[in-house]
């Protein structure tokens, strides 16, 4: 008896052995690594580690640079997740319902998500470019149709006033097909009968959506939020690819300004503490959407 | 015979048959700033170099890196990861990171093996950028004083005198203003007196001219320097040249023409290096189906001056060889090759630049234009960048501030020391 336990135990162990070991060597180490390194002022090619204390987090601090890049992160997050998760529930109600071919709708709505950052990325510029972008192009067509004069030459990246809108627009598109899958799950999660007692009662449409499909739809929407917030606040490819950060800053999102602190000046130590500072910043934003929620969840368990 | 002893000798077979085969090629790796490569006959004279270089080398082929987007950060990381190009092309402005940091070899002993490879035939001032402590870490190729480029047939049409040497800020100034033709109750002048490019590598001579700094001597620091009331003065007589006196277009506006004005022959006067005769060989052409500035139009003068003698920067390139390249030899005879009179009289033919060396240069000079650069280079500073590290950061930091003057008004005071703040935190970081 107590051998079989054993060795059952040992069997548990080694099925977590992989995933645990994975934990251990590609993230708990790293961010030990990373705390370390925020002591010490270290300039890659320079192999000497200069102790500095807390100084790197008292220049970050300082820095209105820095200040700039966790702005433009929290303008990107607080537009950008709200709308991308509107309009993935909004899709995922429409994909919800039983017609022919409605896989090849999901299907369709899932694509940008299986497609690599970068060359979405270059696609986005095209679409975003003066006069010979997508954007552009039909407004030249409108006035073509219409007789209108709407300027064709906006070259919305290069606009310190729209290029972070740009950004924000094309992440709810390449965010939809992850949330509109984890939304669909959840609306078939939520039993038949509770519809059809509602339906009974006379609820209309609208406000079965209320009463019903939106409460019952609480810990998807409390994932989505969580998930959708850590992707925004670590965005980096699309300013990489399409923006530099600039122009003026006004793209310079908080991933983006440790990249550059990292691998453009070198500074390790001094990246290493903002991005711990950025850890902090998403464990407090994580833990503030789980208390929110809270509410909402009760008579829920993990089990 | 026992099994290892037959793998082995399976092995020396193996070993023994791909070594009798053509001779194995060594590649010579040369990384540079530049992009992959245009037909342009600049690029295509650059290539023929080369070949010429693997002709006289059987069996060397050299590659070139071309690193247009992010040199120093992508080069260093090359050095980081023990992965660095045998030859390292220096841009002055950004060498420092590299002269400081024992990264490229001391060529010393090099140029005292070799009878063929003298450092006389070079200027002493070009050379001296890229020596830190008795050691020399790169052999120059070429440079430009930056200058102030001229239109004559401008200039004769409205009877102005020629730029003197040893000219002032307010000549200067009422030079541009009298080329200023048009204009005024809102209207767009006809024809500039300037033009004026926001790059901090383009007008930091201005500050120098009246007296000013941007760093502390020993770079460490720019409160008190890039702020200082002469640096204040100098920012404010730029802007009035172009908020005042309308003397040169607003940054938005030679944006908007997409030309450079003085290569179109819209504004009279222009400050650059050596590498826009390159463009102005080639300007567009107007209307009478003429190009609308030509070598023979141009004139070279020294930068306008305030207080003291008139002074300039030079901008420069050259080679280094990296630590620990396993073909230092092969590197070094590149050097030699393409620093080489025959190589720098054909290389410099394409009016880049001017040579380093005072034979190609003196020649060169037969020129009367080539000639006017000369004078220029005993007396021209060494950019601040191949002394400093992370001077691209001070040189963001004052464009960015130049910018906040001319583009959104601010105060010139107030720009300058918020900029000269931002660049001590900075210094701070290392």
């Amino acid at each position: 008896m107590s051998a079989t336990r054993r060795r059952e135990g040992l069997l548990g162990w080694l099925f977590v052995a992989p995933a645990t070991l994975h934990l251990l060597v590609f993230a708990l180490f790293p961010i030990g690594y990373a705390i370390y390194l925020s002591l010490f002022k270290w300039q890659l090619f320079k192999g000497t580690q200069q102790f500095a204390g807390l100084s790197n987090f008292a220049i970050a601090f300082r820095e209105e640079a820095f200040w700039n890049a966790l702005w433009n992160s929290a303008r990107y997050a607080l537009v950008g997740v709200p709308l991308g998760m509107v309009v993935a529930l909004a899709v995922a109600l429409l994909v919800n319902q039983r017609l022919p071919g409605m896989s090849v709708f999901r299907t369709l709505f899932y694509t940008p998500a299986i497609s690599s950052g970068v060359a979405v990325a270059m696609v986005w510029i095209y679409v975003y470019l003066p006069e010979t972008g997508l954007i552009n192009s039909a407004i030249g067509l409108v006035n073509a149709v219409f007789g209108t004069r709407f300027p064709t030459s906006t070259d919305f990246l290069a606009r310190s006033d729209l290029a972070m809108w740009m950004l924000v627009f094309m992440s709810v598109w390449t965010g939809l097909g992850p949330r509109m899958v984890l939304f669909l799950a959840g609306l078939v999660g939520i039993p038949q009968s509770i519809y059809e007692a509602a339906e009974l009662d006379g609820a209309g449409r609208w406000r079965v959506l209320r009463s019903v499909t939106l409460p019952l739809l609480a810990p998807t929407t409390l994932f989505v939020l969580v998930t959708s917030s850590i992707g925004a606040l670590q965005v980096f490819t699309p300013v990489y690819m399409m923006t530099r950060g600039g122009p003026e800053d006004t793209t310079d999102v908080i991933g983006y300004h440790i990249y550059n602190e990292a691998w453009v000046n070198f500074n390790m130590g001094l990246a290493a503490a903002k991005s711990l500072a950025l850890f902090v910043i998403i464990a407090a934003v994580a833990a503030f959407q789980f208390r929110l929620m809270r509410s909402r969840l009760e008579g829920y368990s993990a089990t | 015979m026992s099994m290892g002893r037959l793998l082995l000798l399976a092995w020396l077979l193996a070993a023994f048959g791909c070594s009798s085969g053509p001779a194995p090629e060594r590649v010579l790796r040369l990384a540079n700033w530049g992009g992959a490569g245009s037909d342009n006959a600049f690029d295509r004279l650059v290539q023929r170099i080369y070949r010429q270089f693997e002709r006289e080398h059987p069996g060397v082929r050299i590659r070139v890196e071309n690193i247009p987007d992010g040199y120093v950060p992508k080069m260093l990381l090359s050095f980081v990861a023990r992965a660095a190009p045998d030859l390292v092309t220096l841009d002055a402005s950004s060498a420092a990171v590299f002269l400081n940091n024992n990264l490229l070899s001391d060529l010393t002993p090099f140029i005292q093996r070799s009878r063929d490879f003298s450092l006389d035939d070079f200027y002493p001032n070009v050379v001296n950028i890229a020596r830190r402590d008795g050691q020399l870490y790169a052999i120059p190729n070429d440079f430009t004083p930056m200058v102030v480029y001229y239109n004559k047939r401008l200039f004769d049409r409205v009877g102005v005198p020629y730029p003197k040497p040893g000219w002032t800020f307010d000549e200067f100034r009422r030079t541009a203003k009298a080329l200023t033709i048009g204009g005024g109750s809102g209207k767009r002048p006809s024809q500039y007196g300037f033009s004026f490019a926001n790059a901090m590598s383009n007008w930091i001579m201005w500050l120098w001219n009246n007296g000013g700094e941007v760093l502390s001597p020993d770079g460490r620091r720019a409160s008190g320097y890039f702020d200082s009331p002469q640096n204040v003065q100098t920012v404010s007589f730029l802007r009035d040249l172009i908020q005042v006196d309308g003397s040169a277009p607003v940054l938005s506006q030679v944006a908007a023409m997409g030309v450079d004005p003085f290569a179109n022959g819209d504004a009279a006067m222009t400050v650059s290096g050596h590498w826009s005769m390159i463009g102005y060989a080639s300007a567009p052409l107007g209307p009478d189906g003429k190009p609308r500035i030509t070598l023979a139009d141009l004139g070279v003068a020294s930068m306008p001056r305030k207080v003291g003698a008139p002074q300039t920067v030079m901008y420069e390139s050259g080679f280094g060889i990296s630590r620990d390249s396993p073909n230092k030899q092969l590197a070094w005879e590149f050097i030699k090759y393409f620093t080489s009179y025959r190589v720098q009289a054909l290389y410099n033919s394409s009016g880049i630049a001017i040579s380093a060396r005072k034979d190609v240069s003196r020649e060169r000079a037969r020129d009367p234009l080539e000639a006017q650069f000369l004078p220029l280079v005993p007396g021209a500073r060494a950019p601040q960048g191949s002394r400093t590290e992370g001077y691209e950061f001070v040189e963001k930091a004052g464009a960015a501030a130049m910018d906040s003057v001319l583009n959104n008004g601010a105060d010139v005071a107030s720009a300058l020391r918020r900029a000269a703040r931002r660049i001590d935190l900075e210094f701070a970081k290392k």
